[in-house]
């Protein structure tokens, strides 16, 4: 540990020095960047598979530093030692042509080893680790399926069976107990994806014909950020998941709220209901989440999670019955199931309780009525190649319309899906 | 003007019967037609350069783009399709068509002036090598001028992103192809390098006095022709699922794609050493001329670069740790990976004791070398980290990675092939780069680089995944991102400075005259820019930096040199190889089979004649012409005989 406490002590003072650095290098700019506790980051982790993971690495940081030092002093110090200052030091008699000594080469190979056994150990132990959850927690661990396809996550429950239709299913948002291991099968619908964590583990790859698994564990109750980690073809980048860790009470709410079929709100006479609704005008192809998802923001991202799961306030049964009909209409429901609605389709995401959802669009786009929109109006904009547009917007063959949805239809379509909490 | 005169190979009658037309031998010395039928290693190896830093700055044009683009979350100057073709082509074409070919042009130019050789064994087959790589550099390249686009799928091509579902278009089937022929060139030349090394060495160079550069020219085309023939299969079996609907890697039919991720790095980790044991034989070749002793521990540095050769072999899963190998597979893995560092480790030991007591002179050839030790120490920290498996499990496709191997890979052997540019330049040309633009160039090169890809660890530690062509900006991303941007711009300045100076040193630069460095080795005896034949008289070698040897012994040498010179008259003269055009013919009916192959369409309607068919059988038939002629035109040669008194610097007249 004394190793470890030097090369912290070292580190400190570069970050000092960087800090102080700071206002020549870019005034104004956010330098923070060592700290690395981003919402993917692989050092401020929340789980003990990740911990290992990171762990293992500040031994190999603090061994390969030590190293650095010794042979970069040396380095250092021959460079400049032993060399020529002057045009007389350049053209002098050549120094003694020494061909080199087996002692110290054997010293120096014995010595590499004896670091990289340092290394070995528990890197060793971490294999096993981190492969499968301990044999003494095994039965307490939590089964879980997760399927990739081009470019989304679907997440099934094999313990909560739904009479008649198959497992639990949801999509893009995998929903956790916190403080049990939870082993999580990995499939995938086409090409190689990855399934990457940072704060609670270190990615395993979702393979075809490959049964491949990961187990992790959240300490707290949290919320956490996911990502596709292997190039899976256009839209990788934007590929992104959400991981909620909750408390086991909370978690059994949410397991049953999710079994029930998806909501209807009660009709009132029909009015008027065609109301456009204005949303905010956005950019295309820019991306992002609204400040309340930066760190240091007023509400958590968990907060935020627990709030998104009450009904809207001020719903328009109208409008949501209309847009019901529209998800029929324009053939949605081939591809989405919405479970008690016409939705029956299993080529996109299971879109039961969508307005329940942070995210949409794979974890890429906050669930607002304004992102919704956008994603309705321009999906291959927000997320070139996916299926939604090339295949059901449009034949991607002859490059035709399937069919359009004007304004109308896309307000209507909002008010639907952000009912089906 | 008649101090030479044509003669057969020795053997053979003065005057043989007349041949026919077609098999007359091309003549030309200057002009096109002497390029392409060339059979001179070193203008071969100048091609092969030229072509490399084309390719080398196609590549770098491509990574500005990328870097671009990431300079600031969801940023629009690349479009999603357009960033996944850049990342692909920009490491396809930086591995195979810069770095690669880049060694290849050192191989082909140094080497056989290291070992005291006229050429190498097989001089048309290196011609033949030489345009086969163009023609595979073509065939990748094409996308870029057709509808299809460049291939998209990674330069690691992963199955199934490659199959005929994901990727429908022409783009997969021209980079089968075109790495299929970079792979046929790369064995062709490789096997010539060996055959060369082995057999074609001065008298008295033995293995133990081969410079190391020339060591581990010998390790990297042993890597070559044992690690290609693995991608070679991986390759035919993609175009047989392409082409022809095998079911290799048709995950509907029982393929396995897990199958090809095997088969590319049991090539791939081998490749890696490839770029880089010829760039530690370059540092191991400047070290010693500028610190002006003797590389430290020969042996054992010639022995690790072996060492890393065989144990390359053994790691290529650790690029595939998180692919759910099982624990005992993993562990393995990763300690054999752990293991390749003690070799390495050894190497750097080596060349820091080299420079230990010497009298190190600060010339731009030594900046690189020792920027060389400095960058790829860290890239080597950052591989043992990768090796512990679990950490790798965090690491694997982030930034981390990506910050990684470019500091082995730039770091690395970028440096010391500018190193070993800046080092044989006044070889090659006869002219020096001024110290201070060199130097200046290196300094710009050296900050970019780091400035580029130091941020990066940061942005793989927190958790940016690699091959993305946008981000959020609430992921703490955006600073290192942008830092990162600026230090590509600086790197490329550098870049460009240094060529800049290059080009005009080429014309303009300051004449020098034979072995400016006080080199060690055998190319540096030699006149500058060197003469056709290399050697005037074939040296003797008596220790292992023979060079340094000869210029300590004079007397004894030329005393030596005069009664070899002799013997040598009495068998004909300097025995010099016929330049030849068939291998360029043969090449060139590679390029319209691979075309037809490759970039046509399938002709939709019945019958044998199409298009398609009809190009590729063409093709074949042009190559396979070309080959026949290359055989029945035979492996003569003919004699130059130098006047008596001409001097070691003029260049005698050829007489046909």
């Amino acid at each position: 540990m004394y190793l470890k406490s030097f090369s912290r002590t070292l580190a400190r003072i570069g970050t000092r020095a960087l800090v102080m650095a700071s206002p020549l290098l870019l005034a104004g700019c956010d330098l923070n960047f060592w700290r690395m506790d981003g919402h993917q980051s692989t050092i401020d982790v929340a789980g003990p598979v990740a911990r290992s993971q990171r762990d293992l690495f500040y031994i190999t940081c603090d061994v390969t530093f030590v190293i650095f030092i010794i042979v970069a002093s040396v380095l250092a110090y021959a460079t400049f030692k032993f060399r020529a200052r002057t045009e007389a030091d350049a053209h002098a008699e050549p120094p003694p042509q020494g061909h080199g000594n087996p002692l110290v080469e054997i010293g120096l190979i014995a010595g590499s080893v004896f670091a990289l056994v340092i290394i070995a150990i528990p890197t060793l132990k971490a294999i096993w680790y981190t492969y499968d959850v301990p044999e003494a927690e095994k039965a307490n661990a939590y089964e879980v399926t997760a399927t990739a396809s081009q470019w989304w996550f679907k997440f099934e429950y094999p313990k909560e069976q739904i009479n008649g239709v198959g497992p639990l299913t949801t999509g893009n948002e995998l929903v956790i107990p916190a403080g049990r291991p939870v082993r999580i099968q990995l499939r995938t619908a086409d090409v190689i994806h990855s399934f990457w964590v940072p704060k609670l583990a270190g990615k395993v790859d979702m393979i075809p014909n490959r049964g491949n698994a990961i187990w992790m564990e959240a300490d707290q109750p949290g919320y956490f950020w996911g990502q596709c980690a292997e190039y899976c073809g256009d839209s990788h980048a934007v590929m992104r998941f959400r991981v909620i860790a909750l408390n086991e009470k909370d978690f059994a709410a949410w397991l049953s709220a999710q079994k029930e079929p998806a909501r209807v709100v009660a009709a009132v006479a029909a009015g008027s209901p065609q109301a456009k609704a204005q949303f905010a005008s956005y950019k295309i192809n820019e991306y992002g989440f609204t400040p309340k998802w930066d760190p240091g923001a007023s509400v958590t991202p968990l907060e935020n999670w627990q709030q998104q799961q009450f009904p809207n306030k001020d719903e328009n049964p109208a409008l949501i019955a209309q847009g019901r009909k529209l998800f029929q209409e324009k053939t949605c429901i081939g591809c989405h199931t919405v479970r008690g609605h016409e939705g029956v389709g299993i080529t996109g995401p299971n879109l039961t309780h969508v307005g329940a959802r942070t995210t949409i669009a794979a974890g890429l786009l906050e669930n607002t009525p304004d992102q919704l929109a956008r994603w309705l109006r321009h999906p291959n904009q927000v997320k070139p190649g996916n299926k939604m547009y090339n295949g059901g917007y449009i034949d991607p063959k002859t490059g035709k319309a399937n069919f359009t949805l004007t304004e109308e239809d896309i307000t209507a379509l909002v008010a639907y899906l952000s009912s089906l909490k | 003007m008649d101090a030479t005169v044509k003669s057969h190979f020795i053997g053979k009658e003065e005057k043989s019967a007349p041949r026919p037309r077609l098999l007359y031998r091309p003549t030309a010395k200057t002009g096109l037609m002497s390029w392409l039928t060339t059979v001179d290693h070193k203008r071969i190896g100048f091609l092969y350069g030229i072509f490399a830093l084309f390719f080398f700055l196609v590549g770098g044009v491509e990574a500005l783009l990328i870097r671009l683009q990431l300079m600031v979350p969801n940023n629009t100057v690349l479009t999603a399709e357009q960033y996944n073709m850049m990342f692909t082509m920009h490491g396809t074409t930086m591995i195979f068509l810069a770095v690669m070919p880049l060694s290849a042009a050192f191989f082909n130019y140094i080497m056989p002036l290291q070992i005291g050789a006229r050429d190498v064994a097989f001089p048309r087959l290196n011609a033949f090598s030489l345009w086969t790589f163009v023609v595979g550099a073509i065939i990748i390249n094409l996308g870029w001028f057709m509808k299809d686009g460049p291939p998209d799928a990674g330069w690691t091509g992963y199955s199934p992103l490659t199959s005929r579902l994901y990727n429908p278009d022409h783009s997969i089937d021209m980079w089968v192809m075109g790495l299929q022929l970079l792979g046929v060139a790369s064995i062709a030349a490789s096997l010539n390098f060996i055959v060369t090394i082995i057999n074609l060495r001065a008298p008295g160079m033995t293995m133990m006095r081969l410079p190391v550069f020339t060591w581990m020219t010998l390790v990297t085309a042993f890597l070559i022709v044992l690690s290609f023939p693995a991608i070679t299969i991986a390759l035919v079996e993609v175009m047989m699922d392409r082409l022809f609907g095998a079911n290799f890697f048709e995950v509907s039919n029982g393929g396995m794609p897990i199958l090809w991720q095997h088969l590319f790095w049991v090539f791939g980790h081998p490749e890696v050493y490839i770029l880089i044991l010829p760039a530690m034989g370059i540092i191991s070749e400047i070290l010693p001329t500028f610190s002006r002793k003797p590389l430290y521990g020969y042996p054992i540095v010639v022995f690790s670069g072996a060492c890393i050769g065989f144990l390359g072999f053994t790691v290529w899963s650790h690029h595939m740790f998180t692919t759910g190998m099982g624990t005992v597979a993993t562990a393995a893995f990763s300690l054999a990976t752990m293991a390749i560092a003690v070799p390495t480790g050894v190497k750097i030991f080596n060349w820091i004791g080299t420079l230990w007591g010497g009298h190190i002179q600060m010339r731009t050839p030594m900046l690189f070398a020792l920027g060389f030790i400095w960058m790829f120490m860290i890239g080597g920290f950052s591989g043992v980290m990768h090796s512990a498996a679990p950490a790798d499990a965090q690491q694997q496709d982030s930034y981390f990675v990506i910050a990684h191997f470019h500091y082995v890979l730039i770091g690395g052997s970028i440096f010391a092939l500018l190193a070993g540019i800046q080092y044989w330049f006044p070889l090659m040309f006869g002219r020096m780069v001024s110290e201070f633009w060199g130097k200046l160039s290196f300094w710009v090169i050296f900050v970019g680089f780091n400035v580029t890809f130091f941020p990066m660890h940061f942005l793989g530690l927190n958790g940016m995944p690699r091959r993305t062509f946008t981000y959020d900006s609430n992921l703490g991303w955006n600073t290192p991102n942008f830092i990162a941007t600026i230090g590509a711009l600086i790197l490329g300045v550098g870049i460009g400075i240094y060529f800049g100076v290059m080009i005009y040193t080429y014309f303009k630069g300051e004449k020098v005259g034979q072995d400016p460095w006080d080199g060690r080795t055998l190319e540096w005896s030699i006149h500058n820019p060197p003469h056709e034949y290399n050697f005037k008289v074939v040296p003797t070698v008596h220790a292992r930096d023979a060079w340094w040897y000869e210029k300590h012994h004079k007397e004894e040498i030329a005393k030596e040199a005069a009664e070899h010179a002799k013997a040598e008259a009495a068998h004909g003269g300097i025995h010099m190889p016929f330049a030849s055009i068939w291998p360029f013919v043969t090449s060139f009916g590679i390029l319209i089979g691979a075309i037809g192959v490759s970039v046509l369409d399938h002709d939709p309607r019945p019958g044998f004649w199409g298009t398609k068919i009809a190009v590729s059988l063409l093709g074949g038939v042009v190559m396979f012409l070309g080959a026949y002629l290359w055989a029945l035109e035979g492996n003569e040669g003919y004699h130059l005989h130098l006047e008596e008194e001409d001097g070691h610097g003029s260049a005698p007249a050829a007489k046909h």
